[in-house]
């Protein structure tokens, strides 16, 4: 009897904060098939002006080269970021000494200054390298972020050292270890890297929007900030472009999550 | 097996971006044409936007500014009426927000990147003054180039003169109108003509009236902004620096008075405050309010809600008492093309620009349809201008704005014009709350003294 | 491999590969974040509009103590760390050992619903946040039918009530990210812990901090030091939902740096200096985050 009312109680909290969570979705939904008069009216019912919204869109914006963009950066960047961060986290964590300890600490500090700080510096040196409007000036600052080395980390302090011991004496190398044993086991640790490294690629906005000075190297987001500026904005399909940048990121999210689930007991044999 | 397939497929990918990355390493330059063979073809000689947007003295200019159906389309036009006499002539235009644009002028500026910038890009006019002091070296003086600067209303004009030099072409027209609900104000007894050349205490008691019989107040606002004390301050001539750019809001009798009336208009509950930008549209669309006063591109809002067409009206605004020099007239907003150091051809950027904004009537009769209205005086007088516009009750609205403008006085903005905007908004916030007029506009005064005490 | 071995001792090679495998990260953040990081720090101790930079020593870091809105900021970043912090991570925590268990029904229903907010759009939600809280909105008209209100409240309008409303905000947004690395961090400890646990008659509330939480604490360091982070260089939510308002009430740190950079008059000595208080001030947290919470047993 209290199973049942303790269950009853944890679905009637999940869908709670479940709805919670995506009703400004629902409403963007909504606002992207209604006009903008109505949008700003506040309306929350399926409008009938998706496919005008949809005209305008595309005659305000180049949509189809801004979604290329966006994801030609963000998979760049996630696979690249993925392979540096997690093969450093591993080489912190499994090889650690009080030197490599210190690095980390130091690494850390890196996170703790404001973008906005070190972005003059920055885009100096990338403008004299000739990086500007390239996908390379686009992710090289984030390749390396000291948020995913340490994620790697910590999870590398979980992989029992049983297995490395095992693979060595079965003649692995150190680094057929890592892609053999290691990654594999570790993948849900991979999934939740990836789904926040491609949303936060996806997402960047500030460092675009310095070196980006080109109309057809613009990503998404800033098509985005493109609609709202001006004296009026089109409110409809401001929503319809707010909703399909949003769309890649939920099924990336959608489709890893089931690395989640299934996780590291099914993962060691 | 699965599992097996998914890591397989990821590390083959992971190397392949590795590999990605080191052949990008070597030749950065062979990665930026791929994504941009579009913008190749449609203007070639505009080369590498990467090593210099600028054109290398040929006939290609490239600019910035950022509202397609508004600017990026002036510009469009102006492409088209100065390509009848120069055919070779052609335009790249970037569009990008003027946040932007202000983040990538700061950054190219402080860095020293100064080739990074286009030959031309629009700039907000309260943000002239400060970005040509802080940054001299980033702009092109067109003081001497041959653009007659006297053709555009003076209050405009001033806004881009910089010690006595031209930095800047006027663009848009932020004169500002009062708009109100005609069909309201009738249920009140009153007619727009009740609204027209009146004084701010007349505007209060017949708001009050308003309130009273229908409900609804005459004024919305944001909360937070300081653009209607700006509106009220630049009427009268008045400014938050004095002559010699130095703070100048305790002893201010203008700014005090305005103060004083928007508080008691908020008090009055004529002036309602709400949270953003889209929340004040709204008041408009939703008829929560009988009117509004803000810059006349404010109208475009306006008339999205196809509705109301013909209920609303457009007269000039109240002007404020016991003041010298009071008017009722103003400015918001507003903005004027800019041309950059950058520019290889200081020549064709300013024949360019002093034969179709600063003189051709046609290009401004080819835009008016856009809301875009000059601030270049003779287009005022062609037909276009005349033509009666059936949303606001069938009056010539862009004849009568153009008048306005004319009668606007100059604002003296300063180089920290933004500070103090902030400043005063925090000041009057409070006065609403019940804060003391005269303590409030000291501590706003010591907030940009302290600003500008680098 | 086997002619390296006669060289180098096994754990000399170890420690060779070690640092091989962190070099390429290591690399790319002295050249992406410390050379910027040291150009900033120059900056710092100078001072001048635009371009234009004299040296000037500690001035900019002695200015920062005479100004108030720099003083209301940090004490707003503090208010919403101390209070938004702590919520959010024990509401993900809850959320991820809820739908840690296999029993539940569409837990990737729920997973994906709740992981949304921060996949979100700013400008959507934004906008969303601040018509629920309007004077006419939606959360005023509940709370006038219930008759806990005559009017509707200026929630944005007022200090303390747009301060929470911010916490409100980021809860709402960061709870889900949270949620994935706990999930993700499950996932490590074997399920048959908790059957055991389950056999050995102990209550959910007793496996929760018993089992989940001691086995999660180096993910819950994690989260800790990134939301840390994250809270005190806060910016988005200061620039759309209140822009720092009512007068100055709930504006952040970086939110103000950033206007003294690109709203106003720039002034990048200042800014820099500020910075680095605050890189200070999150260092100093997340190195006694560290000896708290990081030891290997």
């Amino acid at each position: 009897m209290t199973r049942k009312i303790r269950n009853f109680g944890m679905y009637f909290f999940l869908t709670v904060v479940s709805l919670l969570s995506v009703f400004p979705l629902y409403w963007m939904a909504v606002a992207a098939t209604n006009k903008s008069v109505d949008v700003i009216r506040g309306t929350l019912i399926p409008g009938t002006y998706l496919v005008e919204n949809f005209k305008n869109l595309l005659s305000l914006a180049k949509v189809g080269p801004a979604m290329t963009n966006s994801f030609k950066y963000a998979i760049v960047c996630t696979l690249a970021s993925l392979l540096v961060c997690s093969l450093a986290g591993y080489g912190f964590e499994i090889y650690h000494d009080k030197i490599k300890d210190g690095v980390m600490s130091i690494i850390l500090l890196a996170m703790m200054v404001p973008f906005a700080a070190t972005m003059i510096p920055l885009f100096q040196m990338f403008s004299s390298a000739h990086l500007l409007n390239s996908t390379l000036g686009f992710i090289l600052p984030s390749i390396s972020t000291p948020f995913l080395i340490m994620m790697f980390r910590q999870s590398a302090r979980s992989f029992p050292h049983d297995i490395i011991e095992a693979a060595r004496i079965d003649g692995l190398s150190e680094i057929g270890i890592f892609f053999k044993m290691f990654f594999p086991t570790m993948r849900s640790t991979y999934a939740a890297a990836m789904t926040i490294t491609f949303m936060n690629a996806w997402n960047n906005y500030l460092w675009p929007k310095v070196i980006m000075m080109d109309e057809n190297s613009i990503t998404m987001p800033m098509l985005i900030a493109n609609l709202t500026e001006g004296y009026t904005t089109d409110y409809g399909s401001l929503m319809l472009g707010v909703f399909l940048c949003t769309i890649p990121t939920v099924i990336i999210f959608f489709l890893l999550q089931k690395s989640f689930a299934e996780g590291i007991t099914g993962a060691v044999k | 097996m699965k599992r097996k397939l998914l890591s397989a497929v990821l590390s083959v990918a992971m190397m392949a971006t590795l590999l990605v990355g080191c052949g990008n390493s070597k030749a950065p330059a062979a990665d930026a044409p791929a994504g941009d063979t579009a913008a190749k073809q449609e203007a070639a000689p505009a080369g590498d936007a990467e090593a210099a947007p600028a054109a290398e003295g040929g006939n290609t200019l490239t600019v910035w500014c950022w509202d397609p159906a508004f600017n990026i389309n002036a510009m469009k036009e102006a492409e088209k009426v100065y390509q009848k006499d120069h055919p070779d002539f052609t335009l790249n235009v970037i569009e990008t927000p003027w946040q932007d644009i202000q983040t990538k002028l700061t950054t190219a500026a402080t860095s020293g990147q100064l080739d990074t910038l286009p030959d031309i890009f629009l700039m907000q006019d309260n943000a002239f003054q400060k970005n040509v002091i802080s940054y001299p070296d980033a702009f092109a003086d067109l003081t001497a180039t041959g653009i007659d600067f006297t053709q555009f209303a003076e209050a405009k004009a001033a806004y881009s003169v910089v010690d006595g030099k031209n930095y800047g072409v006027p663009f848009d027209n932020g004169a500002v109108v009062a708009a109100y609900r005609t069909d309201i104000l009738e249920q009140a007894g009153f007619t727009v003509d009740d609204f027209t050349d009146i004084t701010w205490s007349e505007y209060l008691e017949k708001g009050k009236v308003v309130l009273e019989k229908t409900g609804k107040p005459l004024l919305s606002c944001q909360a937070g902004e300081s653009d209607v004390i700006c509106m009220m301050l630049q009427s009268a001539g008045g400014s938050f620096f004095d002559a010699e750019g130095n703070p100048a809001m305790t002893d201010n009798d203008k700014l005090k008075e305005v103060m004083n009336v928007y508080s008691e208009l908020v008090k009055a509950g004529v002036l309602v405050e709400v949270n953003d930008w889209d929340q004040y549209v709204g008041t408009l669309n939703n008829e929560t309010v009988a009117g509004t006063i803000n810059g006349c591109w404010i109208m475009a809002s306006i008339q999205s809600a196809e509705d109301q067409s013909g209920k609303w009206a457009i007269t000039n605004m109240p002007k404020l008492e016991n003041v010298d020099g009071a008017t009722n007239y103003s400015n918001n907003g507003g903005s004027s093309w800019a041309v950059t150091s950058n520019c290889k051809n200081l020549e064709l950027a300013a024949d360019f620009l002093g034969s179709t904004f600063g003189g051709s009537t046609e290009l401004y009769d080819n835009i008016i349809s856009t809301g875009a209205l000059a601030t270049y005086l003779p287009a005022g007088s062609s037909d276009a201008y005349a033509a009666p516009s059936e949303f606001f009750s069938g009056d010539a609205v862009s004849k009568k704005i153009t008048e306005f403008a004319g009668k606007t006085p100059s604002n003296n903005t300063g180089v920290y014009y933004y500070e103090a905007r902030d400043a005063v908004a925090v000041a009057i916030t409070n006065v609403v709350a019940g804060a003391d007029i005269d303590s409030e506009l000291q501590v706003a005064q010591d907030t940009v003294s302290f600003a500008m005490g680098q | 491999m086997k002619e390296k071995k006669k060289k180098f001792t096994l754990s000399q090679k170890h420690n060779a590969t070690g640092w091989a495998f962190l070099t390429p990260a290591a690399l790319l953040i002295v050249i992406m974040s410390f050379v910027p990081m040291v150009k900033a720090l120059i900056l710092s101790f100078k001072t001048g509009v635009g371009a234009n930079m004299k040296w000037a020593g500690l001035y900019n870091y002695a200015r920062m103590f005479q100004d108030s809105v720099f003083r209301q900021s940090l004490f707003n970043n503090f208010f919403y760390l101390i209070i938004q912090v702590p919520i959010m991570l024990v509401l993900a925590l809850v959320l991820a050992s809820m739908l840690n268990n296999k029993n539940l029904r569409c837990e990737g229903l729920f997973r994906t619903m709740i992981f949304l907010p921060c996949a979100t759009s700013l400008v959507s939600y934004a906008i969303i946040f601040r018509s629920l809280f309007a004077v006419d909105g939606f959360v005023n008209t509940v709370l006038i039918k219930m008759g806990i209100l005559n009017t509707g409240y200026n929630f944005l309008g007022h200090p303390w009530s747009a301060r929470i409303i911010i916490i409100i905000a980021l809860v709402w947004r960061w709870t889900g990210y949270n949620m994935v690395f706990y999930l993700s961090g499950l996932q490590n400890i074997e399920y048959s812990v908790y059957e055991a646990a389950k056999i050995d008659g102990a209550s959910p509330f007793q496996t929760f901090w018993k089992i989940t939480v001691p086995l999660l604490k180096p993910t819950i360091l994690l989260t800790t030091i990134m939301s840390t982070n994250g809270t005190l260089q806060l910016f988005d939510e200061s620039v759309n939902l209140t822009n720092g308002g009512p007068a100055n009430a709930t504006i952040t740190m970086s939110h103000y740096i950033y206007n003294m950079s690109f709203k106003y008059v720039p002034n990048f000595g200042y800014s820099a200096a500020m910075s680095y208080l605050i890189l200070i001030l999150v260092a100093v947290l997340a190195f006694v985050q560290m000896k708290v919470g990081d030891k290997r047993d």
